[in-house]
């Protein structure tokens, strides 16, 4: 049991100092850090929004209303294609927010009615008998679009929070329909909720060919201004980080004219006017064109008055270019093959699904496509994050001195120490660990921190009062302590197993904070199996091999 | 050797703990009932995140929080009920502002929000009964772009569609009865900022609408029974169900006593405070299975020995240990108490009872279960390297 093979021995000083090298990056400054590579400088514990400050919200699509007006625009279809197919029909109805149902006049003319809905989806679910006809969208269909109405608000939220660039909002889908918006280090949530609510501005210009095809260096007339292009200010992000940066951090915001003068990337001169704005855009989707081997092309959808404005700039601009631009960037400027009339079109060209996919979502940005309601808000000051971490820190470090006195009065400085220098190294694998999985430090977190270090020299206690009692029944120092590592394992491992139960199921329930205390707890105590009876084994084994103790003094 | 190990919990004396286990049922008893009663007739001081509701932790700018003014000031605001602490220090006071249900109030309070925020001449009714629509109307016409700002400020983020086409001075914003009593949530922090922005500064604010505090309470109860199953299902498997049954009963005293802990002393009860509840639930295990590991290797070396002196031996044998890891944990959670800070105080306070209560439960409530339901050393499963062999047998045959 005390006679370790080397092999085991450097392994397990292998293993801690591995462990100090993950959670080094914590406490490096910032121009040590920099000349370190890249994932090496990722290895480091993120503060929660409680210590650093910052704002929580938890937002909740109206996916309901969204999935109401789909089925009412669906009635009105429906009814205009009958008309147009000559099926008379009793009623169409929307039912229960679930189906649209049509009553036909004539059960005989059911067939050709199919064949009208047919044109309008091809993917609806008809059930129903004689004259009734039921329309449900598949719950494929429906999950489809209600991802959608998610993604599209996240891309418009990410849009707006981080239109600077600087503040590393997290974003993500939460549930079917909600969505989580952390921002960190923020001192006014007003301002934020008000970002929230500036959805991007997207219109259609028609660009003014002749100045383009003077390659930009002619004059430009006031009824035309150069706007850059998506495209160009990617390549400017990546050509002149720092002209980008300068872009991002002007405030108030650089006009685009004044953008395309300072910084040259590829602009686009397009007619001040607008065409069309992206509020009367109802819907834009990456599909497939139905002929010519299916390439990726982007579907949009007009209403009725945006329609009848896109038909009158299209039949007047044929084989001109209409750039759509989106806040202070064109997106795309497709050239007009056709008239478009009829409130929808396609945009084509040599996309790749993804590009379409890209478009589509950006073409989407302009409008918030459901009512989003803040179900939760936590927002807390910097200051008083600042005050967290000032009295986590203070109770963690009383909490582990206290501890660490108690177990060397308790044990003697040898035992004691081998205890104490466990609890290091168990703090120094829950930073390791936590690093190496990015996990957050909140508050509550720290209260875990100091509840592991009560509980991780617990398997210490066990081990040594095992010895005692060994010792006690007449063994060997070498005996003694060999049995009593051995016999004390069974304990430790149900002990902090059972916490451990509570530990992961806490952290499957808990959100933000909660889940910071679960970790540390967890991790603490997976960690303290490792240090306390591994690590102060190879400590004593090679305190005894050293010393050659004929007595415990424990 | 600079100084030798002081034996802190060695007892010369075996003390007969089972012997008051009648005492200690008693005891134990009382302590739930009470609990039990206390949680049903003074009830648990639910903490926002279970019932839904405002806490917002504001500083004064000069001198001290007003209780009294601010007591005054935000109560008659028409929010519902209000509670005021001082919190951390006199310059702090936590308001706390009850869940917000919607209704006229809330509307009339969206008016002087937008009176204030956006400007005179700013009118906010609400729309049908039955509905939580709302109508404003603004002093003069505006098109869509200006819209969505304005109402912003009383923080609505509607869909595109649901703003007003052209350019007009009435905007009629559908809203569910549900979602209107999220959006009251912000409509009253607002209000709060409104009135009492000027003495104070905002701290931090929470709130949590009605519909995540229903889901927060459903699943912290879910939480705590999970958890409970699956400790008492460890311990079924690890050793006998009569150890499994006592530890059961052992974690609900425990839990029970703490929420008792919660009502008498009305502290808050919030989401920390239900970390608080799940890790004394594997505390208290924590320290029951040390001892239950002790029993069972003690029915297999003395045979002949009596349940209840086995018992009285195997917690004899483990109390310095005990004590000890007690102790270690006491003072670790006591540096939480003093200087933890407010947030954390509730948290820490319940686990201070938890691992007095722990301690006494491994001891009174588990191991005098295992009397009550009368285990037997033959019940004992043999140890498991004859278990392996018994399985090795069977397979070969």
């Amino acid at each position: 049991m005390l006679n370790l093979p080397r092999w085991q021995t450097i392994a397990i000083l292998a293993i801690t100092l591995l462990s100090g090298v993950f959670a080094l990056p914590n406490i490096l400054p910032a121009s040590v850090l920099d000349h370190l590579p890249h994932w090496y400088q990722q290895s480091r514990i993120n503060l929660g929004l409680d210590l650093r400050g910052g704002a929580h919200f938890l937002l909740e699509a109206d996916l309901r209303s969204v999935l109401g007006e789909r089925l009412t625009n669906l009635s009105d279809s429906v009814r205009a294609e009958l008309r147009k197919q000559q099926v008379p029909f009793k009623d169409v109805t929307v039912e229960g927010g679930r189906a649209v149902v049509v009553t036909l006049r004539d059960e005989a003319q059911r067939a050709k009615a199919m064949e009208a809905i047919r044109t309008i989806d091809p993917s609806l679910a008809v059930s129903g008998q004689g004259d009734t006809l039921r329309l449900a969208y598949s719950d494929q269909d429906l999950f489809r679009r209600k991802k959608e109405v998610i993604d599209q608000s996240i891309e418009i939220l990410r849009r707006r929070v981080d239109e600077t660039g600087t503040i590393e909002p997290t974003i993500v889908r939460q549930g079917d329909e909600r969505i989580l918006l952390q921002v960190p280090g923020i001192k006014d949530t007003t301002d934020l909720k008000r970002k929230i609510n500036q959805t991007a501005k997207l219109t259609f210009h028609l660009v003014n060919e002749d100045v383009a095809a003077a390659g930009g260096n002619g004059p430009v007339p006031p009824t035309t201004y150069m706007v850059p292009t998506r495209e160009g200010m990617q390549d400017l992000r990546r050509t002149n980080p720092k002209a980008w940066d300068e872009i991002q951090a002007a405030n108030p915001r650089l006009s685009p004219e004044t953008i395309c003068r300072r910084f040259q990337p590829q602009c686009l001169p397009v007619l001040k006017r607008v065409v069309v704005g992206g509020e009367d855009l109802d819907d834009a989707k990456a599909t497939f064109e139905q002929q010519q081997g299916g390439r990726p092309i982007i579907s949009f959808t007009f209403n009725a008055a945006g329609g009848r404005a896109f038909c009158a700039a299209t039949r007047a601009n044929v084989g001109k270019r209409l750039a759509i631009q989106l806040d202070n960037e064109i997106i795309s400027a497709p050239v007009v093959q056709s008239p478009i009339c009829g409130g929808s079109g396609i945009i084509t060209g040599t996309f790749t699904t993804q590009q379409t996919q890209e478009q589509a979502l950006l073409l989407r940005s302009g409008a918030l496509p459901a009512t989003l309601s803040i179900i939760e808000e936590r927002t807390v000051g910097a200051d008083l994050g600042a005050d967290a971490i000032r009295s986590g820190t203070v109770a963690a470090l009383v909490g582990t001195v206290l501890v660490a006195v108690f177990m060397f009065v308790a044990y003697g400085p040898i035992f004691g120490g081998f205890a104490n220098l466990a609890m290091l190294v168990n703090l120094l694998m829950v930073f390791a660990g936590m690093s190496i999985l990015g996990a957050s430090l909140t508050l509550p977190g720290i209260a875990g921190l100091v509840l592991t270090v009560g509980m991780a020299v617990d398997s210490n206690v066990l081990i040594y009062e095992r010895v005692r009692e060994e010792k006690a029944l007449g063994r060997s120092a070498f005996n003694s302590l060999a049995t009593g590592y051995e016999r004390a394992m069974s304990a430790i491992v149900d002990a902090n197993l059972t916490t451990l139960i509570a530990g992961v199921l806490l952290f499957g329930f808990g959100s933000g904070p909660i889940r910071g205390f679960a970790t540390t707890l967890s991790l603490g105590l997976l960690t303290s199996m490792f240090s306390s009876t591994i690590f102060t084994r190879m400590l004593l084994a090679i305190w005894v091999r050293w010393r050659r103790p004929t007595e415990l003094v424990i | 050797m600079l100084w030798k190990p002081v034996r802190l919990f060695a007892f010369k004396r075996k003390f007969d703990f089972l012997g008051q286990r009648k005492a200690a049922l008693i005891l134990s008893t009382l302590i739930n009932i009470v609990s039990l009663a206390a949680v049903f007739t003074i009830g648990l001081n639910f903490g926002i995140d279970f019932k839904g509701g405002i806490a917002m932790q504001v500083r004064a700018k000069q001198g001290n929080a007003n209780l009294e003014e601010l007591r005054s000031v935000v109560g008659g605001l028409g929010v519902g009920e209000v509670s005021l602490q001082e919190f951390g220090d006199p310059t702090t006071a936590l308001i706390r502002i009850q869940r917000q249900n919607g209704g006229a109030s809330c509307v009339a309070g969206a008016q002087k929000v937008m009176l204030n925020r956006a400007g005179a001449g700013w009118q906010v009714k609400p729309g049908a009964a039955g509905t939580g629509d709302v109508e404003f109307t603004s002093p003069g016409a505006l098109d869509a772009v200006t819209w969505r700002d304005a109402i912003s400020r009383v923080g609505l983020t509607v869909q595109e569609r649901q703003l007003p086409r052209g350019t007009v001075n009435t905007a009629k914003i559908d809203m569910s009865v549900e979602q209107q009593a999220e959006w009251c949530q912000q409509v009253a922090i607002k209000e709060v900022e409104d009135a009492i922005g000027a003495k104070y500064e905002m701290r931090g604010t929470e709130s949590v609408g009605p519909k995540i505090g229903e889901e927060l309470m459903t699943s912290g109860i879910l939480a705590v029974l999970a958890t409970m199953a699956a400790i008492a299902v460890y311990v079924w498997f690890r050793f006998e169900w009569q150890f499994a049954v006592g530890a059961l009963i052992a974690m609900l005293h425990d839990v029970i006593s703490t929420i008792g802990v919660f009502v008498l002393l009305q502290l808050d009860f919030s989401l920390t405070a239900l970390a608080a509840v799940l890790t004394i639930a594997g505390y208290s295990i924590n320290d029951t299975v040390v001892i239950f590991d002790r029993v069972r290797e003690n029915m297999r070396r003395y045979k002949k020995l009596g349940l209840i002196d086995l018992l009285n031996l195997s917690i004899n044998e483990t109390l310095s240990r005990t004590l000890m890891t007690s102790g270690t944990v006491f003072v670790a959670v006591a540096a939480l108490v003093l200087f933890g800070g407010p947030v954390l105080y509730s948290f820490s306070v319940a686990m201070l009872w938890g691992v007095i209560v722990g301690t006494y439960s491994s001891i009174w409530v588990a191991c005098a279960g295992l009397v009550y339901l009368n285990l037997r050393a033959e019940q004992l499963r043999p140890p498991e390297e004859t278990a392996d062999a018994d399985k090795a047998g069977k397979a070969g045959a």
